[in-house]
């Protein structure tokens, strides 16, 4: 089952998916590239039609070249439509106002190299009139967010790649943008780094902010995404809810604690009364390597600081991206990622390819995970964390839910 | 504005960070202090000072005019090409806006240099003078570290016309000519003649110029005036001296007589005349007298010239200095209009074209003056080639209208002269040079880059 399925819905983003403002409406939308004696070079976008609609996490999907990044060039207004029609917020995405609503993450880091990044952010905050005294207490925020709270002063040009990725998703986010357009956003960041994106984005969608995430990364898109659309030379091949697209509903997982041999017996023997032998398939659930991962970090970092050797592992870890210490920030969206992962049970492997009797007594032993999460405290903790993680986005962002 | 300012802000820092404004600060400072240490001059302090003044502004106004053209093409082009634009452009800001805030932080950069530049050229000046003797900074007080007003006599342009038609007409009269272009021909040479007449002055005559100097009469009381001439003689290359005598007022009872003086031919001289010399009117009658057995030639546009003090040479210097920064201005709405559309080398490239078509007006000049943008067939007496007249002809003197609104203006010849530069010519050039011509290339800019795609680029950084 994906994990996306598994994600509890947050309400405005299923209210609004189904019936909320229209954000984003694009029809019959044409791009041909021509060359010097306009003649047709390549037709990267081709009568692509679809809405996004307010809290929705839309995701564009698509191999290299597929026309991801021109179709969302062409929804900012940085590339002019050969044919077809394009409205964001019910304007032209050339609208300069419209533009105040929105943040772009582009797939590289397209920032201003000789400034660094707290001159970034105050730089782009310059560009939506904030005050001087917003633009400080954002730029502040979002540094810390970011993990680039220590790193203020250095230029944006001498960062890492990572680190480029996270100043350029705090430039994106300096306005509170109500849609965020984020290109290839996970694209040079660690795994660390990449969950921290995606856990934002969901907390994000929650807020009720639109996002349209490009990405070739399956996982990415699986994992936060509520509808997708699957790009192939520049025409749209399919469209839905990640539900829809995946859903096998001749099929059936139930998943349990481990039960005694006996236990399972008897089950498997009422489901072999309906159902052939071949079509039975018993196994434990696994998480993927991502969560596996993470879970690693953390608990090498939760005993590296009660160890208190933390001066060597703050330059590794800053060279690594920008996370010398465990900042606040990351604190932040490990707060606003475990309601997710309270909700969200770990992802389960492909099945085993049938029964067989000595894995099926080796399956009703217990087998403790050696570094999962308790999901009995971790459930424990959810609605407090919840509240936080909405309280401290919303002051993040500017206050608004 | 708070954008626009903004933008002009990160200007500011790319200059900054880039040291570039730190290297032509340096550089500008070089120039303005070695220059007088390795140019040479006529031995006087008026020449030294002149020199000085002349090669430095001059040289600072062509070290800035080329990195303002580098750096407003680079800050455009560089942004598009290194993609940095696709993030701006889709911030709250519109492409006119960024257009400008870039073109403000290269004009205030430009201000800032052309400002410390300047003060080292003033204080250098200065300096240089208070070292010399007090009768010799006593003359460059009055010749070139000065203010002057100056007046010239009328040039008679219209007379010269009628005098030109009337002549031509009895001409025709007597010799009926068919062919257009023998008339056209004759009527230059007839011109010619005329003109001639109006300019010379034979051996053993006198020849009266009336200066009007009736707007200032009030201003000139007690104030000694100083007489500014050049004439050209038939000996070409002449390097003896002929002998000029001067009066002014009335030949008959003159206020002042000057003894013979032995003045080279093609330079120009510059004489002082007493106080309290004009007619009741406000006029200036001047007299010149030729006793050489060759006549004098004083050129009408710049034969005689009447210098006056108005004000310090402080402000004149600042006001100079207005005039070059309305130049620099114009340079980078030049460059910046090339990089809406062109890569950042080719908008250099294009900007520097532009700046070779403006330099070379004086040929423009020609052609139109000549009807031919070809030289003509000496032997078979046809004139240029007439398909690329029909179509040139027109466009130089579309481009000689503009370029003379930008050239009309010498701060540089004035400063080394003493003359004023009046709030009325900064005004003007600032009107011209940035409002109209700057403009112009301004708003073609923005609707360029406005007409864009800005995402074409896949970057380069």
């Amino acid at each position: 089952m994906p994990a996306t399925d598994l994600i509890s819905p947050a309400p405005a983003p299923s209210a609004g998916t189904q019936t909320g403002e229209v954000v984003v409406s694009v029809r019959g939308l044409t791009k041909v590239f021509k060359d010097f004696w306009n003649r047709p070079k390549a037709r990267a976008v081709d009568r692509v039609d679809f809405e996004v609609r307010r809290g929705e996490v839309f995701g564009l999907l698509g191999p290299n070249g597929s026309g991801k990044s021109t179709t969302v060039k062409l929804l900012l207004g940085l590339l002019n439509p050969t044919k077809g029609h394009i409205e964001v917020f019910g304007h032209s995405p050339r609208h300069v106002q419209t533009k105040s609503r929105i943040g772009y993450l582009p797939e590289e880091s397209y920032l201003y190299r000789y400034l660094n990044s707290r001159e970034t952010l105050d730089f782009f905050g310059n560009i939506f009139q904030l005050s001087k005294s917003e633009r400080n207490s954002r730029s502040e925020q979002l540094l810390e967010m970011v993990g680039l709270g220590r790193t203020q002063t250095r230029a944006v040009g001498e960062f890492s790649k990572g680190m480029q990725r996270r100043i350029g998703l705090a430039q994106a986010l300096i306005n509170d943008p109500d849609l965020v357009i984020l290109d290839e956003p996970t694209a040079g960041l660690d795994p660390i780094g990449c969950r921290e994106v995606k856990d934002l984005i969901v907390a994000l969608a929650r807020r009720g902010k639109t996002v349209i995430l490009s990405s070739h990364l399956l996982s990415d898109v699986e994992d936060v995404c509520d509808r997708v659309v699957i790009y192939y030379g520049g025409k749209i091949q399919a469209m839905g809810t990640l539900k829809e697209l995946l859903a096998k509903p001749d099929t059936l997982r139930i998943t349990t604690p481990v039960l005694p041999r006996e236990t399972l017996e008897k089950v498997l023997e009422i489901i072999r009364r309906d159902v052939t032998t071949g079509e039975v398939r018993v196994d434990n659930p696994s998480q993927n390597l991502e969560s596996y991962f993470l879970d690693v970090v953390q608990k090498a970092r939760a005993a590296q600081e009660t160890s208190g050797a933390q001066s060597g592992a703050q330059v590794a870890a800053y060279l690594r991206g920008g996370v010398a210490e465990p900042p606040a920030s990351e604190k932040l969206l490990e707060k606003l990622s475990l309601p997710q992962a309270a909700a969200r049970p770990a992802p389960v492997a492909a099945p085993a390819p049938a029964i067989d009797e000595s894995k099926l007594s080796a399956l009703t032993q217990p087998v403790p995970a050696p570094v999962a999460p308790d999901p009995a405290k971790t459930a424990e903790i959810k609605p407090v964390d919840l509240a936080k993680a909405d309280e401290k986005l919303s002051s993040l962002l500017g206050g608004k839910k | 504005m708070q954008r626009i300012l903004a933008i002009c802000w990160l200007t500011w820092k790319a200059a900054l960070r880039f040291r570039l404004f730190l290297v032509i600060a340096a550089l500008l400072i070089v120039a303005v202090v070695g220059l007088p240490l390795v140019i040479k001059d006529d031995g006087t302090a008026q020449g030294f000072t002149q020199i000085i003044l002349t090669y430095t502004l001059s040289s600072i106004t062509a070290l800035l005019g080329f990195s303002t053209i580098w750096l407003s093409c680079g800050t455009l082009a560089r942004d598009i090409e290194e993609c940095q634009i696709q993030v701006l452009a889709t911030k709250p800001i519109a492409r006119w806006q960024i257009w400008l805030g870039k073109w403000l932080g290269i004009a205030l950069l430009n201000a800032a240099l052309l400002a410390i530049s300047g003060a080292c050229v003033y204080g250098l000046l200065m300096w240089r003078a208070s070292q010399l003797p007090p009768k010799v900074q006593q003359v460059l007080r009055d010749e070139i570290l000065v203010a002057r007003g100056s007046a010239t006599p009328p040039t008679e342009a219209s007379d010269i016309e009628t005098m030109t038609d009337d002549s031509l007409k009895k001409n025709l009269q007597n010799h009926p000519v068919e062919n257009p272009k023998d008339v056209v021909e004759m009527r230059r040479q007839i011109r010619e003649q005329v003109k001639a007449s109006l300019q010379v002055v034979p051996p053993e005559y006198w020849k009266s110029w009336n200066v009007d100097l009736s707007s200032v009469k009030g201003s000139l009381k007690d104030k000694p005036l100083r007489l500014r001439i050049k004439f050209n003689t038939p000996m070409v290359g002449a390097t003896t001296t002929f002998k000029v005598g001067w009066t002014i007022g009335q030949t008959e009872t003159p206020g002042w007589q000057s003894d013979l003086m032995d003045l080279s031919a093609d330079t120009y001289h510059e004489f002082p005349i007493p106080a309290n010399l004009l007619d009741s009117k406000g006029f200036l009658t001047i007299n010149a007298y030729n006793p050489n057995n060759l006549p004098l030639l004083f050129p009408l546009e710049d034969g005689m010239e009447v210098l006056y003090p108005e004000g310090g040479f402080g402000m004149n210097f600042a006001r100079a200095l207005g005039i070059i920064f309305c130049w620099l201005a114009l340079m980078s709405a030049m460059g910046l209009m090339a990089a809406s559309f062109l890569t950042f080398p080719v908008a250099a490239f294009f900007s520097m074209a532009l700046m070779v078509v403006v330099l070379s007006s004086g040929t423009l000049a020609e052609s139109v003056s000549n009807g031919t943008v070809a030289g003509g067939n000496e032997e078979t007496g046809v004139m240029g080639h007439a398909s690329a007249d029909i179509i040139l002809l027109p466009i130089f003197k579309g481009l000689l209208v503009v370029t003379s609104l930008v050239k009309n203006f010498s701060p540089v010849d004035a400063l080394s002269s003493g003359r004023t530069i009046t709030w009325g010519q900064l005004g003007l050039a600032f009107g011209q040079i940035v409002l109209l011509v700057g403009g112009f290339f301004a708003v073609i800019g923005m609707i360029l880059f406005h007409r864009r795609e800005l995402a074409t680029a896949q970057g380069n950084q």
